[in-house]
């Protein structure tokens, strides 16, 4: 299991915010501003009460240091346990994209596995401000029918330090020098995970042969330019390495043997700054490359291949984004921003012996409005223009929200918008005649904050248009719906050094896309979802202690064969706990480089339960195997620290 | 009929100045009783017109105020916000009514009330505001030390930060019932007149608890 040492190292950090420098530029926000916030979940470093923070949102129990992953934990997610993504409201994996000053992180995660979640790519802790939308996201961003994940990236660190962590699967170190200046910084990071010694102490259900492998390395580099701009360099490599055996599900004699290996490289440079007379500009590009190899065979008691069921499948895909947007403030917190940006994508490959190739050139060019109509009464207005090449289609995508501030200082909001996304590449590979499909939201939604305790209640209806049916061919005739309604509690007050939140998640969703014969509730689709997340910190023993809980009613599993459904069920229910506990410390007290350290180690699955996320047919559908967890809990144990130059006069002589 | 102009003008100042004076007393006077969120509100307001006499008093009771709003309301990190922020700018307003090199007990004072004015912006959010402004509050609260070591006010608000931080960042009770102890005994008789004699009442009720 890869753990989140930064996690833990966050915590640390944060636990000993007494004496801590941080040069977060001040909130100017008057208490009674109007915030637009339908649909959204905001994890800001400017969060107040009980508004979550980032470290709030990633440091959830059980979330691998995936993001994805921690966010399940807010209302509008499913449980999923057999793949990586988000799944947000009756939409998919896909339907969710993630963004990184303002650029699409177009893989966030290492290459799939069958059956089994993979790990992100790119570390939670790299961000200052998190916005998790579920519905009707600003005209801004675009190619998201269900969610958009909106991240800004920290911009200089603290301090000059470097840090180290040693889990037996996990080893990471890295540093991050702060110019005496205060004015740039750099800083690099490399992690190894072989995940082989732990597989071969915890056993896991697959057979892995290879790996699983997965390393990293990031470099960033951060300048201060003029007053007030900011320029940002990041720069993330990873490889990863998953060869494993399963018994093959049409004989049981045979295995099947599955590997998949591939190289990222995700780069992203920033610049955003404040102009004369109330502009600003923020810009952004990105490059990405990907290759992933995918490898399938059926193997004999003696791993000798056997004839049948051989896949090969070789894909590079270049990706490269640009966007510049450009902001006018105007009195009463009033804006209008203006912007474009350009999305090339290039694919190449094949799959067994067919070619795939695949070049789309996608422009957008968007305009948004914060409107001040009365004191507490504040709308936003955009408007969002694409054209996709490859579609050879241009769509306008217009979005709305309003939020009503009540006179007890609660809030009311509802957002209102169309989102349009193109069809997946592995469908364009095969048919180019396809058009955008859509979703439009209808989100209604009531805040209130007070007492450090936040409650939030929102109810949406979602309809999709023109989703891809794989029968009798590629096209988009496949529609659907969904709707539902969502609760969050959080209590920072009620008991002292105990933070804890609730959500209820129901979903009522439906969709006639693939290769469904009819209407069906989509096998990813849970109708009630509840997750508890608990954070203590007990302060006389410096130990902290994560526990995370998630329950969801049974999903819908189908055996779709030649058009008609064989089989149908529901699952088990999944029911799943978390435990992560870290004891903070420091070793070498009184060095200069004084550091913050712990231990740490966590279980997922605490109770053993058994989980089903759904089933495995053969072909001719006598055979029908459960799709678990690879393992009933997993495990990690580890140590990890950070040493930093107390630069606290630094701080006070450049901010006094 | 110059002279006379001028004469009653000053005789006109001089009363307002004196008149000022008594409002200021009076506040200060209300401020010794004053307990609930409102009743600093109400003050803040009047100490913030009241002028008077030094003119640095009137500032710094209104940031004082400010702050005792905000150590009121620790729970309620959605409402301190507005009250830091005004704290902040009228205790830097008093310090700017200072000579820094002359007042240093008066400054010690200023720079006390600072450091509580910086310790409620902590309880907005601790962990997206405590990192900055739980140091800049000791900072602020070390100057006032400095300064004149032995003020009151100052070890009271030590007192209350080795109370309320955790032991491995530095807390401790045992410290903290001493500090509060001898604030309290240069407190026994603290006056009643403008310059800043709070301290008792706090003391007294952080000792209860740590007994």
């Amino acid at each position: 299991m890869k753990t989140g040492f930064t996690f833990l190292l966050l915590t640390a950090i944060t636990a000993g915010a007494q004496n801590k420098p941080d040069t977060t530029i001040k909130s100017k926000r008057a208490l009674s501003e109007v915030v637009i916030s339908a649909g959204t979940f905001e994890a800001s470093d400017k969060a107040k009460g009980a508004s979550l923070t980032p470290i709030d949102a990633v440091t959830v129990a059980g979330s691998n240091a995936d993001i994805t992953q921690a966010l399940r934990s807010l209302p509008g997610a499913q449980q999923i346990g057999e793949q990586s993504g988000l799944f947000v409201r009756g939409g998919t994996g896909d339907e969710t994209r993630q963004f990184i000053d303002g650029t699409l992180l177009k893989t966030p995660n290492y290459p799939a596995v069958p059956g089994i979640p993979q790990y992100a790519r790119i570390n939670p802790f790299l961000f200052k401000g998190i916005l998790f939308s579920s519905g009707g996201y600003s005209a801004l961003y675009g190619g998201a029918m269900s969610s958009a994940l909106i991240m800004e990236s920290t911009d200089l660190p603290e301090k000059t330090s470097a840090s180290f962590s040693v889990f037996p699967a996990n080893l990471g170190a890295g540093f991050q020098h702060l110019a005496q200046n205060n004015k740039s910084s750099y800083g690099a990071n490399l992690n190894y995970s072989n995940q082989s010694v732990y597989n071969s102490i915890v056993p896991q259900k697959p057979d892995y042969y290879a790996g699983p492998a997965y390393a990293d390395g990031n470099f960033n580099f951060r300048i201060r330019t003029g007053k007030t701009g900011i320029l940002k360099l990041y720069s993330n490599w990873t490889y990863s390495d998953v060869g494993m055996r399963n018994p093959d599900i049409d004989s049981s004699l045979l295995n099947y043997t599955y590997r998949v290996r591939g190289w990222n490289s995700y780069n992203n440079i920033s610049f955003r700054s404040l102009l004369a007379h109330n502009w600003k500009v923020e810009s952004g590009a990105a490059y990405s490359s990907n290759e992933t190899n995918t490898a399938g065979s059926l193997t004999d008691w003696k791993n000798t291949p056997v004839p049948g069921k051989t896949g090969f499948r070789q894909i590079r895909s270049d990706f490269a984004q640009a966007r510049i947007v450009f902001s006018h403030f105007f009195p009463k917190g009033q804006a209008l921003r203006i912007g474009g940006e350009h999305f090339y994508t290039h694919d190449k490959g094949h799959s067994n012996d067919s070619a795939l190739t695949l070049t789309d050139q996608l422009s957008a060019l968007f305009a948004e409005g914060d409107i001040y109509l009365a004191p507490n009464l504040a709308a936003k207005a955009g408007i969002r223009a694409e054209y996709a090449s490859v579609l050879h289609k241009a769509v306008v995508a217009p979005r709305l929200s309003m939020a009503y501030r009540l006179p007890d200082g609660s809030q009311f909001n509802i957002a209102y918008g169309v989102f349009y996304q193109e069809p997946l590449n592995d469908w364009l590979y095969l048919q180019r005649n396809l058009t955008f499909s859509s979703a439009t939201h209808y989100v209604l939604n009531y805040t209130k904050k007070a007492h450090n305790r936040f409650f939030r209640a929102e109810a949406y209806y979602k309809k999709y248009s023109e989703l891809v049916k794989t029968t009798p061919d590629v096209n988009n005739n496949g529609h659907g719906y969904a709707q539902g309604i969502e609760f969050f509690w959080r209590d920072k007050k009620s008991i002292k050094n105990l933070d804890y939140w609730i959500t209820y998640t129901y979903l009522d969703t439906k969709r006639n896309d693939l290769n469904n014969p009819y209407t069906l509730r989509p096998a990813y689709a849970s109708s009630h979802t509840t997750t508890v997340a608990i954070k203590k910190f007990f302060q006389d023993i410096s130990t902290s202690v994560n526990v995370s809980w998630a329950f969801a009613a049974g999903r819908p599993y189908y055996n779709i064969k030649d058009g008609s459904i064989t089989d149908q069920g529901t699952t088990r229910t999944y029911n799943i706990a978390n435990l992560h506990v870290a004891y903070l410390c420091s070793f070498f007290k009184h060095w200069k480089w004084k550091d913050f350290s712990g231990f740490a180690m966590g279980v997922n699955n605490i109770f053993g339960t058994q989980q089903i996320f759904g089933y495995q047919y053969s072909a001719n559908g006598s055979n029908k195997q459960p799709v678990a967890l690879p393992a009933t809990r997993g495990y990690f144990i580890g140590v990890f620290m950070s040493f930093g130059i107390d630069r606290t006069d630094d701080f006070l002589n450049n901010n006094l | 009929m110059k002279k006379l102009f001028i004469s009653a003008l000053l005789f006109v100042s001089g009363y307002s100045t004196h008149a000022q004076s008594d409002a200021l007393q009076a506040a200060v006077n209300k401020l010794d009783q004053a307990k609930t969120v409102s009743d600093y509100t109400q003050l803040e307001k009047t100490f913030t017109g009241a002028g008077g006499s030094p003119a640095w008093l009137s500032p710094y009771y209104a940031a004082l105020c400010n702050a005792k709003i905000g150590f009121l309301l620790q729970d309620d990190g959605d409402k301190i916000e507005p009250y830091s922020e005004r704290g902040e700018q009228q205790a830097k307003q008093a310090l700017a009514l200072l000579d820094s090199t002359r007042q240093r007990r008066e400054l010690a004072e200023v720079y006390t009330v600072l450091s509580m004015i910086y310790r409620t912006k902590v309880f907005i959010n601790p962990m997206t505001y405590g990192r900055k402004y739980g140091m800049l509050s000791q900072q602020m609260l070390d100057k006032a030390m400095a300064l004149e070591p032995q003020n009151p006010r100052a070890l009271y608000v030590a007192a209350w930060v080795k109370y309320y931080t955790p032991r491995m960042w530095g807390g401790d009770k045992e410290k903290a019932k001493q500090l509060a102890g001898e604030s309290l005994a240069k407190l026994a008789n603290p006056g009643t007149d403008v310059y800043p004699h709070w301290g008792k009442a706090e003391d007294q009720l952080l000792l209860s608890k740590i007994k």
